[in-house]
């Protein structure tokens, strides 16, 4: 079977995620992105742990495989050492949110100038679908097997929008990939993202929300009507702030 | 003639000097002084220094740079360096290089600000998850402690492994004259991230963790066999051999030279490696030798178990080994020597 | 080898007087230490630092026994008085110190009343440097010349040049009204 040969080469490998999983759709479009930017051969990836760090054994080019949370403060040094680097901190939403919200919430708030694509599946879906910082009000997962109580675990964060309203951040957006429209929305914003890094001006981060469908429990195609259904209500999509590039 | 220097001054400036580009932490007494140098030291030489927000935050940006392959350093003390153990094995893992400071200060928890010797355990065994050692290096003065910085970075290099530089409070707040090593101008590790994948050692995910076994105990073996360091008196024709290291270490010689003045046949090894210990120092030692007598700043005692290791491994027969842990501070020559007399006299009990 | 204990408030420039004398022995190629009491240990009433020189290795830099202990203020008096060896010496700022505070006879107690010698001297700040002054010399092992010399470089190195004179003459008062 021929190749199609718009697979950008810095993914050309099989990935081990489920089926159905939105991760492989989100970093084929950071991958794209890259190439059309000429960024392909001029990018460190610090990744997180969880599903997002199965983007290490898909891609082939500078990573590193951070401690669970860290990839925010890995991924500071990192361009501030190689300025001239595009760095990505690839990361899940339990990753960044919850055990490294310090450590993302830090690299936001001092403007650090990588960009961070996090993965927002609203649940623990490498160990097996726990609740996380994203999980929505009664949400049923293995640690909330009756539904979230946010009266007792707190409200679902929204970063982006954090971000966008405390910070000076360079840009921020969450975008979706359970449809096509979607998908090249996000697309277009992960490009804003990469090309805010390449002016300098700020920190640039991209949520995407993808599904889950094993942790779920539900078929692909009920895990993105899902999605469009119920998981945007809560986290909205679209740019939060788009700082003027120099 | 030198000048006097503060220890915490010294040692970053020596870092700067063997060739340290890159400062991250979070500032804690006794340490701060090393960060508070460093936050403008390092943008005169073109370096990398952030403030970080957290301990844990400071050392994965050591991870991020030496990934970079940048000489990377960053400091703390006791309950600090606790929070950098998942650094310090991340590092390990990946096989980078990296100079981590620990101005050691008394107690468990947050503990107390006292100069001590609590943390011997931990930094010779390794204190984060996994099967990991890191170069451990002991100055006595803050002449030491500039030779020593130099020497953390060039073996971190060698074996692609962390150096921790373990010494005490009171080190990094005293003056002494102090001459600085040469200021040298060195290239970036030649491994690092260039964005281009050039280097494909660093950030390997299909790993073989038993071939990668072999490798490493050999690695070990040879840091144990070509590192260990030590500085020893006496100790050929010695009745009783004194083993501590820092500045207790320092004023255990002192007493070990009074107490040769006053006709006791008495030795001392000054520990400088804490790992690799030095064996090595041990088989200097003579072999009819009565006992080893640990002088240490904690509370239950922790040199003195590698003493005793190390005696049963190098010395034919069974030798005593007995400890005086001294809490915290410098213990006195005068106290050091009445330590000695307790053995002789049969007032303190052999722990091994 | 000597150790010398400065201890008084903070702003007395206690810290400053030990690192002057400590100066002053590497300037004659001695060996020095220079050793504060910090953190937690530092607060209420007193500053202080301990400096030891010598010909010889100085194997505890620590706290031991002071030769000569500089009291600022009645507190370090206090706290310091039981430490000083037998035959030792006290110098204490009679401006501000309570001799009668010392019960010890077997010490030599040295008063001067630094406060007042640096007003006449218009160097109100000088007060430290004026006590430096004597204790080199109660040390016995310092020339005058030496001394200044040391601590001229000392300030030298450190930019603060502009106070030599001030300096030089305050040394010289410390040293010659011993």
């Amino acid at each position: 079977m021929s190749k199609s040969k718009k697979v950008p080469y810095l993914v050309d490998r099989p990935m081990s995620f489920c089926p159905g999983c939105g991760h492989g759709i989100a970093i084929r479009l950071v991958a794209e992105c890259l190439e059309e930017l000429g960024q392909a051969d001029n990018i460190v990836f610090p990744i997180g742990v969880g599903c997002s760090s199965l983007l290490g054994g898909g891609i082939e080019a500078d990573r590193l495989h951070c401690s669970h949370g860290r990839a925010g403060a890995v991924a500071t040094a990192i361009k501030r050492c190689n300025p001239n680097n595009v760095v990505i901190s690839y990361q899940g939403d339990g990753d960044a949110y919850s055990i490294g919200i310090g450590e993302t919430t830090s690299a936001a708030y001092r403007n650090e100038r990588f960009t961070t694509i996090i993965i927002n599946n609203t649940n623990y879906g490498m160990t097996g679908g726990q609740m996380s910082n994203t999980t929505l009000p009664n949400q049923k997962t293995n640690t909330s097997v009756y539904g979230r109580d946010c009266s007792v675990t707190g409200n679902p964060i929204r970063f982006p929008e954090l971000a966008a309203d405390q910070f000076n951040v360079g840009y921020a957006a969450r975008g979706s990939v359970h449809d096509v429209p979607n998908i090249r929305k996000t697309k277009s914003y992960i490009k804003k993202a990469i090309e805010m890094q390449l002016s300098g001006e700020g920190y640039s981060v991209v949520e995407v929300l993808s599904p889950c469908p094993t942790n779920w429990k539900m078929e692909p195609l009920e895990a993105m009507k899902h999605i469009a259904e119920h998981v945007t209500t809560y986290f909205p999509l679209g740019e939060f702030v788009e700082k003027e590039e120099k | 003639m030198a000048d006097m220097m503060k220890g915490n001054v010294a040692i970053a400036e020596a870092a700067i000097r063997a060739g340290a580009r890159l400062y991250a932490g979070y500032p804690i007494t006794p340490s701060t002084e090393i960060m508070e140098y460093m936050s403008w030291r390092m943008a005169e030489v073109d370096g990398v220094f952030v403030q970080a927000e957290s301990e844990i935050a400071g050392i994965n940006m050591i991870i991020g740079g030496a990934a970079c392959g940048v000489r990377a350093i960053t400091a703390s003390s006791g309950p600090g360096i606790s929070l950098k153990q998942e650094g310090m094995t991340t590092l390990s893992d990946e096989e980078l290089p990296a100079v981590v400071v620990n101005m050691v200060r008394y107690g468990n928890g947050i503990g107390t600000l006292y100069s001590a010797q609590c943390d011997y355990h931990r930094e010779t065994r390794g204190g984060g998850n996994g099967d990991y050692r890191c170069i451990v290096l002991c100055p006595s003065s803050v002449q030491e402690a500039t030779e020593l910085m130099v020497l953390a970075f060039d073996l971190a290099e060698k074996y692609r492994m962390v150096s921790v530089f373990m010494s005490e409070g009171a080190l990094g707040q005293m003056m002494e004259p102090c001459e600085l090593p040469e200021m040298r101008e060195l290239p970036r590790y030649p491994w690092g991230f260039d964005g281009k994948y050039t280097n494909k050692k660093v950030g390997i995910f299909d790993r073989n963790s038993r071939d990668e076994a072999v490798l490493l105990n050999e690695k070990y073996n040879a840091v144990k066999e070509n590192e260990q360091r030590w500085e020893s008196i006496d100790v050929e024709d010695a009745d009783y051999v004194l083993v501590a290291y820092g500045l207790p270490g320092r004023a255990s010689i002192g007493a070990a030279k009074e107490l040769r003045a006053e006709g006791y046949k008495v030795g001392m090894i000054r520990v400088i490696t804490a790992w690799p210990f030095p064996e090595k120092a041990f088989q200097e030692v003579n072999p009819n030798v009565k006992g080893f007598i640990t002088i240490e700043a904690n509370a239950t005692g922790q040199l003195i178990d590698d003493v005793a290791l190390t005696a049963l491994r190098t010395i034919d027969k069974k030798v005593q080994c007995y400890c005086r842990p001294h809490v915290y501070g410098i213990p006195s020559v005068k106290a050091i020597k009445q330590d000695f007399i307790d053995v002789v006299n049969g007032n303190m009990k052999e722990v091994y | 080898m000597k150790e010398c204990v400065f201890a008084g408030f903070g702003g007395q420039g206690v810290l400053t007087v030990g690192l002057l004398i400590s100066q002053m022995a590497t300037y004659k190629d001695y060996h020095a230490t220079w050793i504060p009491q910090y953190g937690s240990a530092m607060r209420g009433g007193t500053a202080n630092c301990t400096v030891k020189f010598g010909e010889g290795y100085i194997y505890n830099p620590s706290q031991d026994e002071p030769d000569i202990l500089l009291a600022m203020n009645n507190p370090s008096l206090v706290k310091f008085l039981p430490l000083v060896k037998p035959g030792g010496t006290i110098v204490v700022n009679s401006d501000l110190v309570d001799s009668e505070i010392n019960t010890r006879k077997d010490i030599n107690l040295v008063e001067i009343p630094c406060l007042t010698l640096a007003k006449e001297m218009d160097h109100p700040r000088g007060a430290n440097v004026i006590m430096a002054g004597a204790i080199v010399k109660l040390s016995g092992d310092f020339t005058e010349r030496e001394a200044i010399d040391g601590m001229n470089d000392m300030f030298r190195k450190k930019g603060k040049e502009k106070y030599k004179e001030l300096n030089t003459k305050a040394l010289s008062i410390g040293y010659n009204y011993i």
